[in-house]
């Protein structure tokens, strides 16, 4: 077990290398940073004179070392356009976008097991179609346009929540519900699939033979069992959202960590982006990684991978 | 949620709904910006939005009237130009800070002293450094140096250069003067929330400054990206105010007059088409020759585009400045809208089928399709690229860009040097490189007679638009959406002064 | 999956006469399953939209008139001039949908291809061959998988500018990460067959035996993804197109459209209701397809 824990650890952290070289690769090609600090309205000597402070002459990979060994000691460097240290800034939105991504999560499993379990009890049936059908449809809604609708019925028609920002619970509300909409599909489809397997295998034919009694067969054996999967998707998909909020975040105006990024992008604030982009993938890979020893300890059979 | 409502709307439904909240009761306007402000220090921001803060909360030593055009004094009470190049002011006594320090020579020195020096990063350099230092003459009175004769100078001291208190900024910096703002402005700060909320109240021992004091007791500035949630939250009377409201919006928005009052006001910025007539991007290029740039401002039916799409107090100008500029010599050439004539141009340049050509822009989307589909037209077949403003610039001063549709809003300087200053002296976003109008520009910017600059400037623009160097298109202008309880007259260079701001 | 009114559970040796052939079989699995038809049928209309707009329409979808902007369609008070009325430049609605299916189509088409050579690439080589192959190949899943898909997307296109290449591109280089995995697990089994060995022990060349053996057992698999990940890249481009980074005007692709109708969605909501609609019914078809396709040619591996 340790071994491959270890195993698994060294693998992380080289996803972790490789993608943040390739961020910093990508985003040093996006352009001038000078430029984008000295914003908007810079004339062509402020731009001069930014290009002169920052010294972005130095060859990528050197820029690129020097990123790395600071980060490595937890500095993050500064913002180009906020310029406060990235790791403060970060901090506050990242609170946000986590918890808009465990409401999310939490709301995805709540309506999703449940529906899968229905689901895969009753084949065929008017809940299984309904379940289905609902789950192709999510997929189908431009998460922007089914925001704004939320915000057009229950924010200005029935005035029940607010419409931007994310001062209390209410606020994430209509932000939780477009997120999490877009997480149940892929986790009420395995659900639904875990069930039907656990229950045509053997033992659960034996407890139904042994005459113990369809719920408890349901919950107590089935569920615990079709669920490991289920819970290494969620962290998977709680991993996707943190990245992908960006679009909600938008348009409910949650300063969150998604429209940091989006924000950054535009303004080429590259330690901002690098910084994210770094710890989006960082909670993947952990989630991931999690997910992946939690199965090996429960199924011994994976852990020779 | 039928398919019905989907279609058809629903905010004219909500055209009697009263709002939620009594902002008028609690004393508290409340409004949004789009952009999330990288820092509310006044030097180490270079948005439009931190204008808000740079009048609301600091003042600076002159005070222009922004009805009458007037200079006045704001911190100081007299100034006198010494020579071309030193001004001596006598301060204003018995001014605070709003942490208490009294304002004396002292705050100016350091204040000036500290900007000017390249050291301290300040972001937007070019508002300062035309200053050389400031000197205590006494505690107060100080003097201004400059480091040559710089015409807009006082422009500049009652605008983008501010005060600061020297005890508490030499001890915050600017990091801190980000987060916990001082200064003798008609608002203090709060609560800053960076990039997010903001918290500002009437500074209740303000002096007696041309700005006036106070009206409304507390501002909440919020940042909210999308218009939509911004009128929405408009709908449910989480907002009073909301600025730069797009112009069909603000239309629908004026029909619910019995909620809303829109009002428009002119913008210092204008809009234009630039084009390589250098050759820098392609020396054989179509927009090297004269005739296709005629062409091109044939081609564009300005008038069609102020009516249909920017709409408001928007017009059409001739030169590229905005008419309020002093400078601004509008009876230049103009080519008026004929694509016959347009085509007939082209074939004359050796174009007959027209040409293919990328076609560049940074705001406005549909402005820019408008711009292109007239051009398609006359037979020029243009590819859109739409990039951040950034990315933008960055091609151009890489010479990648042949034609491109911009805008300029003269940092709110009402004089020609902050646009024609800044294109047409030879700089890497001077597309024409003309010797003779660089000649001209240079010097006008030089010098501090006025009836001479005018003249210089006349002669630039006249040539700029006998050459079509650009095609200047049309004002800017800013609707703001009020609700019905507050009063507020905007003037027209885009600048939202709080003091400005009452209840009915 | 979706529409389950063909049970697996259901006799497929169809009792009647004679035993049906697996093909016929199939075929009378497809012809039963109503989601697949569903989406078979709207999937055909909208390519045949997008085949023969030039002659349903009269209008040139990039053609404007300033004078003429935000007609509203004619169920809501407008002429039969423009029966879906016209956008905010005073371009025909009807034709820009029209059109806007071809670009809307490619999109999907085009990134799916791209990610499904990709992704099948890996994916069967990894499958086939194993050991250092697959490690490398996991690797690079991973990797990819860490990557946050929109924003890499988004950083791209504000690079590069979002020309409809670039657009196709950057999608199909980020969406393969499905194809991969899936096609090396099919790969992995199929491998184990006898007629695979069979076909090497008889000496077949490596080409040979990953086309004639491996690909045709492992397609209804790529034919599944293929249209998950066509839906995928749809939404994707109009989600860019939301925050400004899709693909570039005057194009009309349904994205752009209902990114370029959501500043009056308060006023004039038929501007973002009607493509937005049309993009609805693409993808959820396009789903309805795939999933249909998975019940039919693999009627035991449904989930």
């Amino acid at each position: 077990m340790a071994v491959f824990i270890l195993k698994r650890l060294g693998l992380a952290l080289l996803v972790a290398l490789t993608v943040s070289f390739l961020s910093f690769s990508l985003l040093f090609m996006a352009g001038d940073p000078a430029v984008a600090i000295a914003g908007e309205n810079a004339s062509a000597e402020d731009i001069a004179l930014v290009n002169e402070r920052y010294g972005f002459d130095r060859p990528m990979i050197v820029q690129y070392g020097d990123w790395l060994g600071s980060a490595v000691t937890g500095d993050l460097g500064n913002s180009w356009y906020f310029d406060i240290p990235v790791t403060e800034l970060i901090a506050d939105r990242l609170t946000v976008t986590m918890k808009l991504g465990l409401f999310a999560i939490t709301l995805a499993l709540a309506v999703a097991i449940p529906l899968g379990v229905a689901a895969a009890a009753n084949p065929n049936s008017m809940i299984d179609r309904f379940a289905l059908f609902l789950s192709v449809v999510g997929q189908a809604i431009p998460s922007f346009w089914f925001g704004l609708i939320l915000i057009v019925i229950f924010s200005i028609k029935m005035r029940l929540l607010p419409a931007s920002g994310n001062e209390t619970w209410q606020h994430f509300v209509l932000p939780t519900i477009v997120l999490g909409y877009y997480a149940t599909p892929a986790i009420m489809r395995l659900t639904r699939a875990g069930m039907m397997e656990v229950l045509s295998s053997d033992y659960i034919r034996t407890a139904r033979a042994k005459g113990l009694r369809t719920r408890k067969v349901m919950f107590k054996h089935a569920l615990r069992n079709a669920i490991i999967p289920v819970v290494s998707l969620a962290a998977v998909q709680m991993g996707f959202m943190l990245g992908g909020s960006i679009v909600v975040e938008t348009v409910f105006a949650l300063h969150g960590a998604g429209y940091l990024a989006w924000e950054s992008i535009a303004r080429n604030d590259l330690p901002t982006m690098q910084a994210l982009i770094l710890i989006f993938s960082t909670f993947y890979i952990l989630f991931t990684f999690l997910a992946d020893v939690l199965n090996a300890w429960l199924d011994p059979r994976l852990r020779v991978g | 949620m039928t398919l019905k409502t989907l279609m058809i709307g629903t905010a004219l439904s909500l055209v009697t709904a009263a709002p939620v909240f009594a902002n008028k009761a609690d004393d508290t306007l409340h409004m949004a910006i789009t952009k999330e402000l990288e820092s509310v220090d006044n030097y180490y921001n270079s948005a439009r939005e931190g204008i808000l803060f740079t009048r609301g909360v600091w003042d600076g030593l002159l005070y222009r009237d922004p009805e009458t055009g007037e200079m006045k004094g704001n911190l100081a009470t007299e100034w006198t130009w010494i020579d071309d190049v030193t001004v001596e002011f006598k301060l204003r006594e018995g001014v605070k800070f709003h942490n208490g320090e009294a304002f004396n020579a002292d705050d100016v020195v350091y204040t000036v002293n500290y900007m000017v020096n390249p050291d301290n990063g300040v972001k937007v350099m070019t508002n300062v450094s035309w200053m050389k230092g400031a000197e205590k003459v006494d505690d107060n009175t100080v003097r201004i140096n400059l480091n040559a004769p710089f015409p807009p100078a006082e422009d500049y001291l009652a605008s983008v250069v501010v005060i600061y208190p020297d005890e508490y900024y030499a001890e915050v910096g600017p990091s801190g003067m980000a987060t916990k703002p001082v200064g003798t402005g008609p608002y203090k700060v709060d609560t800053v929330e960076p990039g997010q909320r903001y918290e500002l109240s009437a500074y209740a021992d303000y002096h007696d400054s041309p700005k006036g004091k106070a009206q409304i007791g507390k501002i909440e500035i919020k940042t909210i990206p999308d218009m939509n949630t911004q009128v929405a939250e408009l709908f449910n009377g989480g907002l009073d105010f909301l600025w730069n409201v797009p112009a069909d919006q603000a239309e629908k928005l004026a029909e619910m007059d019995d909620r809303f009052d829109v009002v428009n006001a002119q913008a210092i910025r204008i809009g234009y088409i630039t084009m390589d007539a250098a050759g820098a991007v392609d020396p054989d290029g179509p927009m090297t020759k004269k005739e296709v740039r005629q062409a091109i401002y044939h081609a564009i039916d300005r008038q069609a585009i102020v009516d249909a799409l920017v709409k408001g107090s928007s017009e059409v100008i001739n030169a590229g400045c905005a008419p309020i500029q002093f400078g601004c010599d509008l009876s230049v050439t103009t080519y008026d809208y004929d694509p016959e004539k347009a085509k007939a141009l082209l074939a004359e340049a050796g174009y007959p089928d027209g040409f293919e050509i990328d076609f560049y822009a940074y705001r406005d989307r549909p402005y820019a399709e408008a711009l292109m589909g007239m051009l398609n037209e006359i037979g020029i077949k243009t590819n859109f690229n739409y990039l951040k403003y950034a990315a933008l610039r960055e091609k151009r001063e890489k010479k990648e860009v042949a034609i491109s549709f911009q805008t300029w809003g003269s940092y709110s300087l009402p004089d020609v040097s902050a646009i024609t200053g800044e294109f047409f002296t030879g700089g890497p976003l001077d597309d024409a490189q003309d010797p003779e109008i660089i000649d001209w520009v240079k010097q006008a910017g030089s010098i501090t007679d006025r009836a001479e600059r005018q003249a210089l400037y006349s002669k630039a623009h006249a040539k700029i638009a006998d050459e079509a160097y650009w095609v200047p298109l049309w004002t800017y202008n800013v609707n703001y959406v009020l609700s019905k309880e507050l009063n507020f007259d905007p003037t027209d260079d885009e600048v939202i002064r709080f003091a400005d701001f009452s209840w009915k | 999956m979706t529409d389950t009114t063909t049970p697996a559970d259901l006799p497929v040796q169809a009792p009647r006469d004679k035993p049906l052939t697996p093909g016929q079989a199939m075929r009378r699995r497809a012809l039963r399953h109503k989601g697949l038809m569903f989406g078979a049928v709207v999937m055909l209309i909208v390519v045949g939209i997008a085949i023969f707009a030039p002659l349903l329409t009269q209008y040139d979808p990039y053609q404007q008139s300033l004078l003429a902007r935000m007609k509203p369609p004619v169920f809501l008070g407008g002429t039969s001039e423009h029966w879906l009325g016209t956008d905010g430049l005073g371009r025909d609605f009807w034709a820009r949908l029209a059109y806007g299916a071809r670009i809307s189509l490619m999109i999907g088409i085009m990134a799916a291809v791209i990610s499904g050579i990709i992704g099948s690439t890996l994916g069967i080589l990894a499958g086939y061959f194993g050991g250092r192959v697959d490690m490398v190949v996991t690797f690079l899943i991973n990797v990819r998988l860490a990557m946050p898909v929109v924003l890499v997307a988004l950083a791209v296109v504000a690079l590069f500018g979002g020309s409809l290449t670039v657009v196709v591109s950057v999608l199909g280089l980020l969406l393969w990460d499905r194809f991969a995995v899936v096609l090396r697990s099919a790969t992995m089994q199929v491998r184990k067959q006898e007629y695979v060995a069979a076909a090497e022990v008889l000496g077949a060349s490596l080409p040979r035996v990953l086309f004639k053996d491996v690909l045709p057992n492992v397609m209804n698999h790529l034919i599944v993804i293929f249209t998950l990940e066509m839906a995928h890249a749809i939404i994707l481009e109009a989600a860019l197109s939301f925050l400004g980074l899709g693909v570039q005007p005057p194009t009309p692709s349904w994205g752009l459209m209902i990114s370029e109708g959501k500043d009056m969605l308060l006023f004039e909501p038929w501007l973002i209701t009607i493509p937005g609609v049309a993009l609805f019914f693409l993808v959820l078809a396009i789903n309805m397809l795939g999933d249909g396709l998975r019940d039919v040619t693999a009627p035991e591996g449904r989930n």
